[in-house]
C-alpha cells in the first residue's frame, strides 16, 4: 500500500500563466459557448499561447437545468476549445470555482498533460422566471420541498446562528458588503460597483429573510472565466513571474444541513489544511498576504475568513471594522470586490477568485493592486448544498 | 434487505409525486446566430462564417472557429442548394405510430469545407434519396417567416 503521505505529493510544479473573464451580467445576447470562447480566448492571450498548445480541457458549469441543455459541458465544448482533445466537466456547486483549477492542476502535476485550459461558464439568466426555478430542486423532495425552502431563508438561519454563537453584530457583518462593492470599482467585469455605498444603504436595504438583506447577497447573473495552468518549465519559458498552484484541498460536510455546524464550517477548514499542508504554510495568519474567500453573502466571506484560519471563529468581523480588509489593509480580503461586487455566475466566479490571485500575486491588478507585496495568496470557493469547499494556494516564487 | 420487500402496488411505498420543470427557458441565438436569422427571414438567404486559416466554413455561423479559437468575422451566402451526405427514413414517431408517408431527414453540404447542416426532405420519395444528392432549400413565403429554422420549410431534390 502506498503510504498516505505520498499521494499527496505532486510529482510536477503546476503555475497560472493567463486568465480572461468575461463582464459577469444578464447578458441575452450571447450564447453561453460565446461566452466561454471569449473568456479562455483571452486566458490564451494573456499566456501567449493558442488552442494548439493545450493538452486537456476543463469545464465547470452548473447543472443543466440553468441553461435548459442536457449534458451542459459537451454543449460548451466548442466554446471551451475542448474539441479532439481530452476534456471533463466538474461541478460542485458555487465550489467549482476553485475546483476546476484543482482538477486542472492534478492533470498536469500527475504528468499526464503539460497544458491545460480551464474554462468555466454560467448563465443563469436562461432559466424563467428565475434561477431560484433551478435551486428549489436541490432539496430533499420529501422532507424539504414541501416547505418551499427557499436559498436565502436557509442562509439566513444559518447566518442568525453564527451572529448568535459568536456574538457578532449585523452592521459589522454588512460592512463586507459595502467594502466588496467599493472593491469591485475597479473591476472592468463588475456588474454590481458601487463607489457611495455606504452602511446605512445595507442596513437599509430591503428584508427579505432577515437578517438577510438584499444587499448582503450576490445577485445571480451570467458570465465566463478561465485560467491557462502548465508545469514550471513551460511557465518561465512563458514569462519571468508565474505564479505557482502550491496547496490544494477540498472537503464536503454531510448532505443534511440540518446536522451541519451552522457557526463554524468545519469542511472549510479540512479543506484549508490539505491545502496548507501541501504548500508548507504553518501559520496562515502570518503567510498568507492575500485572501479571496467566497463571498456570495457577506456573512460568508467572514465565516469563511475564521475557517481559513485567518482569523479566530467570530474575529474576521471585528477585522472588518477594523479596516484590516480593506484592499490596503494588513490582509486585503477580496480586492476584486468579489462576488458581491463583481456578481455571481456561479462556477465562472473562477475569475475573481483563482484569476484575481493570478493578477494580484503577478502584480497585474491594475487599480485593484494591493499596496502590499503580496507573494502568498488563498483562494476559496464553496456550493453544492452549501457543504462542499475548494481551497488553492497560490504563491509567486 | 430492503431490495427485497415484498412491495408490488406503486400506491403501496409512501411517496410524493413531483417534477424538475422551470416555466420554461429563454435560449438566444447568440451574437452570429442572430445574423443568421434574420438574413434567413428578411433576406431569404443562408450565412456561413469562414476560418481564413483553417478553411471551414460554419453554417450556421460561429463568433469563433473550435478548430482554432480564431474569431470569425466574415460572413459568406451559402446559398440554398446542397447535397445529401447523409439520411434516413423515419416510420414511425415517438410513440411508435406509423408515419404515412414516412419522413425523411438527411445531412446537406453546401461545398467542399462546409459544416453539414440537418433539415428534412420534402417532395423526395425515400426510394429516390441517396447520398450526393442535389437539393434546395424551399423557403416560407417572406411574409410568413419568422427568423427560426422552420422558414426553411424543407429541403427538396432538384
Amino acid at each position: 500500500m502506498i503510504p498516505k503521505s505520498d499521494l499527496r505529493k505532486p510529482r510536477r510544479d503546476v503555475a497560472v500563466v493567463g486568465a480572461g473573464m468575461t463582464v459577469f451580467a444578464r447578458r441575452l445576447q450571447e450564447t453561453g459557448k460565446e461566452m466561454a470562447w471569449e473568456a479562455a480566448k483571452q486566458a490564451l492571450d494573456q499566456a501567449g499561447l493558442t488552442l494548439d498548445d493545450v493538452d486537456a480541457v476543463i469545464v465547470g458549469t452548473a447543472p443543466d437545468a440553468f441553461d435548459g441543455v442536457h449534458k451542459k459541458g459537451e454543449w460548451l465544448l466548442d466554446g471551451a476549445g475542448g474539441s479532439g482533445k481530452p476534456f471533463m466537466r466538474v461541478f460542485t456547486g458555487g465550489g467549482t470555482a476553485v475546483m476546476t483549477p484543482i482538477v486542472g492542476w492534478w492533470h498536469v502535476a500527475s504528468g499526464l498533460f503539460d497544458t491545460v485550459l480551464v474554462v468555466n461558464e454560467e448563465k443563469m439568466s436562461s432559466v424563467r422566471p428565475h434561477a431560484q426555478s433551478a435551486f428549489a430542486h436541490i432539496w430533499d423532495p420529501i422532507l424539504d420541498r414541501p416547505l418551499k425552502p427557499n436559498l436565502v431563508w436557509i442562509f439566513a438561519m444559518e447566518m442568525q446562528r453564527y451572529m448568535w454563537t459568536y456574538n457578532v453584530r449585523y452592521e459589522d457583518i454588512a460592512l463586507v458588503a459595502v467594502k466588496n462593492k467599493r472593491n469591485a470599482v475597479g473591476h472592468p467585469c463588475a456588474q454590481l460597483a458601487d463607489p457611495d455605498i455606504t452602511l446605512e444603504d445595507v442596513l437599509n436595504s430591503e428584508p427579505l429573510a432577515l437578517p438577510v438583506r438584499r444587499l448582503d447577497i450576490s445577485p445571480p447573473s451570467d458570465g465566463a472565466a478561465a485560467v491557462v495552468l502548465t508545469r514550471e518549465e513551460i511557465a518561465y519559458e512563458l514569462t519571468d513571474a508565474p505564479v505557482f498552484i502550491e496547496g490544494v484541498g477540498w472537503c464536503i460536510d454531510t448532505t443534511m444541513w440540518t446536522n451541519r455546524d451552522l457557526a463554524f464550517p468545519k469542511f472549510v477548514a479540512r479543506a484549508a489544511k490539505m491545502a496548507y499542508d501541501m504548500a508548507g504554510i504553518k501559520d496562515p495568519r502570518k503567510e498568507i498576504d492575500i485572501a479571496e474567500p467566497y463571498d456570495p453573502f457577506d456573512y460568508k466571506e467572514l465565516q469563511h475568513l475564521e475557517a481559513l484560519g485567518l482569523a479566530e471563529p467570530g474575529e474576521a468581523a471585528i477585522l472588518t471594522r477594523e479596516g484590516k480588509t480593506q484592499r490596503d489593509g494588513e490582509l486585503p480580503v477580496c480586492p476584486s470586490g468579489g462576488l458581491l461586487g463583481v456578481g455571481n455566475p456561479i462556477a465562472a466566479t473562477l475569475g475573481i477568485k483563482i484569476g484575481e490571485l493570478y493578477w494580484q500575486l503577478s502584480r497585474q491588478a491594475g487599480p485593484r493592486q494591493v499596496k502590499k507585496d503580496a507573494r502568498t495568496g488563498v483562494a476559496q470557493a464553496w456550493g453544492d448544498l452549501m457543504q462542499f469547499s475548494s481551497v488553492v494556494v497560490m504563491r509567486r516564487r | 434487505m430492503a431490495f427485497f420487500e415484498p412491495m408490488q402496488k406503486a400506491t403501496e411505498p409512501r411517496h410524493w409525486l413531483g417534477d424538475m420543470e422551470a416555466d420554461h427557458y429563454f435560449y438566444g441565438a447568440g451574437v452570429m446566430g442572430q445574423r443568421f436569422f434574420e438574413a434567413l427571414r428578411d433576406e431569404g438567404k443562408l450565412l456561413g462564417s469562414r476560418c481564413e486559416r483553417c478553411d471551414w466554413t460554419y453554417v450556421p455561423p460561429r463568433l469563433y472557429c473550435e478548430r482554432c479559437f480564431a474569431e470569425l468575422k466574415e460572413l459568406r451566402d451559402v446559398g440554398l442548394r446542397g447535397r445529401v451526405k447523409a439520411f434516413t427514413v423515419v416510420y414511425v414517431n415517438k410513440q411508435g405510430e406509423p408515419l404515412d408517408p414516412p419522413e425523411v431527414f438527411a445531412l446537406i453540404e453546401f461545398g467542399p469545407n462546409i459544416t453539414p447542416f440537418l433539415h428534412k426532405l420534402g417532395d423526395a420519395p425515400p426510394e429516390r434519396v441517396h447520398v450526393g444528392m442535389v437539393v434546395e432549400a424551399v423557403l416560407k413565403p417572406p411574409a410568413e417567416r419568422e427568423g427560426k429554422i422552420t422558414d426553411i420549410r424543407y429541403f427538396r431534390p432538384i
